[in-house]
């Protein structure tokens, strides 16, 4: 068996090879992205991804804003009218001791369908303020969604949500008789033309307002307005069950699956075919003790011992990486850096180098493991995707990192949030075809190195 | 068939590998579960619970004052805890637990219970384990005949465009693991076909009539049975092409071919017979493998197997059952390859000859 000669060789298969150059443009592509990530999204951002306070102006579960181009309608995208756009008249009316405080917005409605959420958050900046709601709709109807009595601070209205928020809304349109159906939800009927009866409902486009009408005894009372008209589309790849933007969780998953499953895989060999060549080189009872070890790290149940590491410690993704590398010493790789070693040892240049006195450890680190790394090499790329997929496998049974970002935990969570269930796509799709292309492009230069490595089974 | 000694003296070896291997796979789980003291606070926390439930039922215990009572239990689970040696030092309480694990007397569960009642985790464990053994040896059964055949059939004409292209789809299945086709599959065949159901292993509630009921079996059981097999068949087909490419470059071959057999008779006898120890080999590796790739494929389809039963465990902390089931694991592994091993001396005449 002719072994290829150094890295050359590795180089020269990968770039030779139809699927070896395939695989390399796929990484690098992968690479690059990593690289983005980490220039263009913050890592600030990414640390957040726990947080779910942080992203609280998403809308939940949004599709991609792409989608729209599919589905042929147009799906809304998020609307947040800050308090800049609002604009304000306050008076105070001082025969009756009352302050009057009035925001008013105005928004244009083009969407095919209707918003996912309601949400109007006031800020009121005296100790209490009795407030009443409006939303004026572009045929002039007139809807009061909220009335009643806010303290100082921060109070949110959550106009889909609450109970009785429909309350008004079912009032108003009976003042102005008008019919309702029994159970609509706020966020739609706010959007149609309720002075007709529709077989189907469809959001009526054109200018909306909204008017918060605040009184108050304060003379300096103030009052801070936002509206946040959720959509149903959302970035690049759409957001998940926390409102959370999974470009933020795809993007930084790049780096950490490539990071994790890179260091494991270069480690295990690494440290594989070193045990492997020295159990050849110094033989006798090291070679007996190392093979007898092997054989029994490579029948010991790797995966159920992990998880019951971590059950039992709770390890981050690098602690658990330690751990990886720690029940990985021995192995495959061990072996055929063996017999590989066998071979090399009856070639004559070893016998050359200790004829002239090289001491044994010279002939093992500087003439023996060199000619290994051709195969060492090939064992790092192809072990790759096994590692990446271990952290994704963790995380699907609850065990992965708790604070980072990862594919698998995306995907993990996208499972127990019920995507497969309720066909959210973009949700575990999209992660899926990422993980999937990384490994892809591992296999693909281990296919081209397969032949370097095993050259008998290259096509005749 | 008559065993030869050289053949019993190969076996003998295997299973002193096969038990070494037991032995430390289940210590090294009791030392890492141990080295935070979780065995130590659950044994006592069991006697704890058996003392005073024993206590709690026996006539004139409520009249007794809150302080005897204390007392009581006290000296009870101190007497309790030096018959069951856990004063003792770290070292040898280790041992002791280590003999019970490898007697299977794994202690109580915390939260799990099995479908009969009891909490004990071997009733536990054992109650699931003829599911995933159904699903995973149907499977493994169903991918190595499927993958044998065609990679007979790629290493017929190797380089051509079906050896090319199964190459590329082999090579990519095999980096991707069957959980994950798993994932994809049932949005496929149970979201948007319909076609499948979403997991678990049979209706709810469950069919009386034993015929429908193993029907009802079969039709729960079809799609992780298929995403085992699609995701195995071709990485196995590709190992054997290779082997058998190998072994058709022998010069034995190729004097035989020479001679003038004929072409099937040279593939029976001269290739596939050599042939197979090898794959027996790489057969036991993989097997290795895809048990513990059951674990989470079982998570995915709710099979109610051990892997469920891991992923119960991990959830409600139920560290008793996880540590049983590592130790299951290792029992199953140790005899998936004990098996294996005596598939293997009787295809490999070189054990019998007592050259290996």
């Amino acid at each position: 068996m002719s072994m290829p000669r150094g890295l050359r060789d590795v180089v020269d298969a990968v770039l030779h090879s139809k699927t070896g150059v395939v695989g390399l443009s796929i990484l690098i592509a992968i690479i690059v992205l990593s690289i983005l990530a980490i220039i263009y999204v913050p890592f600030d951002i990414a640390r957040e991804w726990n947080n779910p306070s942080f992203w609280q102006r998403n809308p939940r579960l949004a599709s991609p804003s792409w989608t729209n181009i599919f589905v042929g309608g147009k799906l809304p995208e998020t609307m947040i009218l800050s308090n800049d756009s609002f604009r304000k008249y306050s008076y105070y009316l001082e025969t009756i001791g009352l302050k009057y405080c009035i925001l008013e917005t105005e928004f244009q409605y083009l969407y095919e369908d209707f918003p996912s959420e309601l949400r109007l958050s006031l800020y009121v900046d005296t100790d209490g303020a009795f407030i009443t709601v409006r939303w004026i709709q572009p045929n002039g109807i007139d809807i009061t969604i909220w009335r009643g009595l806010f303290k100082r601070g921060l109070n949110t209205i959550y106009i889909s949500r609450q109970l009785d928020v429909r309350e008004y809304i079912r009032d108003s349109l009976k003042r102005l008789n008008l019919t309702t159906p029994s159970v609509v939800n706020p966020e739609v009927i706010l959007f149609t033309d309720n002075s007709v009866t529709h077989s189907e409902l469809t959001p009526v486009n054109g200018g909306y307002r909204v008017r918060v009408e605040a009184v108050s005894s304060d003379l300096y009372a103030d009052i801070e307005a936002e509206l946040i008209v959720y959509g149903k589309v959302y970035g690049l790849v759409g957001t998940d069950n926390n409102r959370r933007d999974l470009f933020v969780g795809l993007v930084w998953g790049a780096p950490i699956a490539l990071a994790f499953g890179l260091i494991a895989a270069i480690a295990t060999s690494f440290i594989q075919t070193l045990i492997g060549s020295l159990s050849a080189w110094y033989g006798r009872l090291v070679d007996e003790v190392i093979q007898r070890i092997t054989d029994i790290y490579m029948i010991i149940p790797f995966l159920p011992i992990l998880i019951t590491i971590s059950v039992i410690y709770r390890i981050d993704i690098w602690t658990l990486l330690i751990v990886v590398v720690g029940l990985s010493l021995f192995g495959g790789a061990t072996k055929t850096a063996r017999s590989m070693t066998f071979q090399i040892m009856t070639e004559q240049y070893i016998e050359a180098a200790a004829s002239y006195g090289a001491s044994r450890k010279r002939i093992l680190f500087l003439y023996i493991l060199p000619r290994l790394m051709p195969y060492t090499m090939a064992n790092i790329v192809l072990s790759v995707p096994g590692y990446v997929f271990l952290e994704a496998a963790l995380s699907v049974l609850g065990l992965g990192d708790p604070m980072m970002p990862t594919w698998g935990k995306i995907i993990s969570d996208a499972y127990s949030g019920g995507a497969v269930v309720h066909g959210l796509w973009w949700w575990i799709l999209l992660p899926s075809a990422l993980i999937i292309l990384t490994a892809i492009s591992f296999a693909f230069i281990g296919l081209a190195l397969d032949k370097v490595v095993n050259p008998r089974l290259r096509e005749r | 068939m008559r065993l030869p000694l050289a053949m019993l003296r190969y076996l003998a070896k295997r299973i002193m590998l096969l038990f070494t291997t037991l032995v430390v796979a289940v210590y090294l789980t009791i030392i890492i579960a141990n080295a935070g003291g979780l065995i130590d606070d659950i044994l006592r926390a069991q006697l704890r619970y058996e003392i005073t439930s024993n206590l709690a039922r026996s006539p004139g215990w409520a009249q007794l004052t809150e302080e005897e009572q204390r007392k009581i239990i006290s000296d009870r689970l101190q007497a309790a805890i030096q018959a069951k040696g856990l004063d003792r030092p770290f070292l040898e309480r280790t041992f002791r637990y280590l003999i019970d694990a490898l007697t299977l007397s794994l202690g109580r569960a915390l939260f799990i219970t099995s479908a009969s009642g009891s909490k004990a985790v071997s009733d536990i464990v054992i109650e699931r384990l003829p599911q995933t053994v159904l699903l995973f040896t149907t499977g493994t059964i169903l991918y190595s005949l499927i993958g044998l055949l065609i990679g007979l059939y790629m290493a017929r004409r190797p380089g051509g465009f079906f050896d090319k292209v199964f190459s590329v789809f082999a090579v990519v299945t095999q980096v991707i693991p069957p959980w994950f086709f798993g994932i994809l599959f049932i949005m496929v065949f149970a979201y948007y076909l319909g076609i499948t159901p979403f997991g678990g292993m049979v209706s709810v509630p469950p069919p009386k009539d034993p015929l429908i009921y193993a029907l009802d079996v079969i039709y729960h059981m079809a799609l992780p049975l298929f995403t085992w097999i699609f995701s195995l068949f071709g990485a196995w087909a590709y190992i054997a092409r290779n082997l058998i490419i190998q072994i058709a470059e022998e010069d034995f071959v190729n004097t035989a071919k020479a001679k003038g057999l004929p072409d099937n008779i040279v593939m029976r006898r001269h290739v596939l017979r050599p042939s197979l120890p090898p794959i027996v080999t790489v057969i036991s590796l993989s097997l290795i493998a895809s048990w513990q790739g059951a674990i989470i494929t079982e998570t995915v389809f709710n099979w109610p197997g051990l892997g469920t039963l891991f992923y119960q465990a991990i959830n409600s902390l139920d560290a008793p059952v996880v540590i049983g089931l590592t130790v299951i694991y290792a029992y199953l592994l140790v005899a998936t390859v004990l098996i294996l091993d005596l598939i293997y001396s009787i295809l490999d005449p070189r054990i019998r000859a007592g050259r290996i």
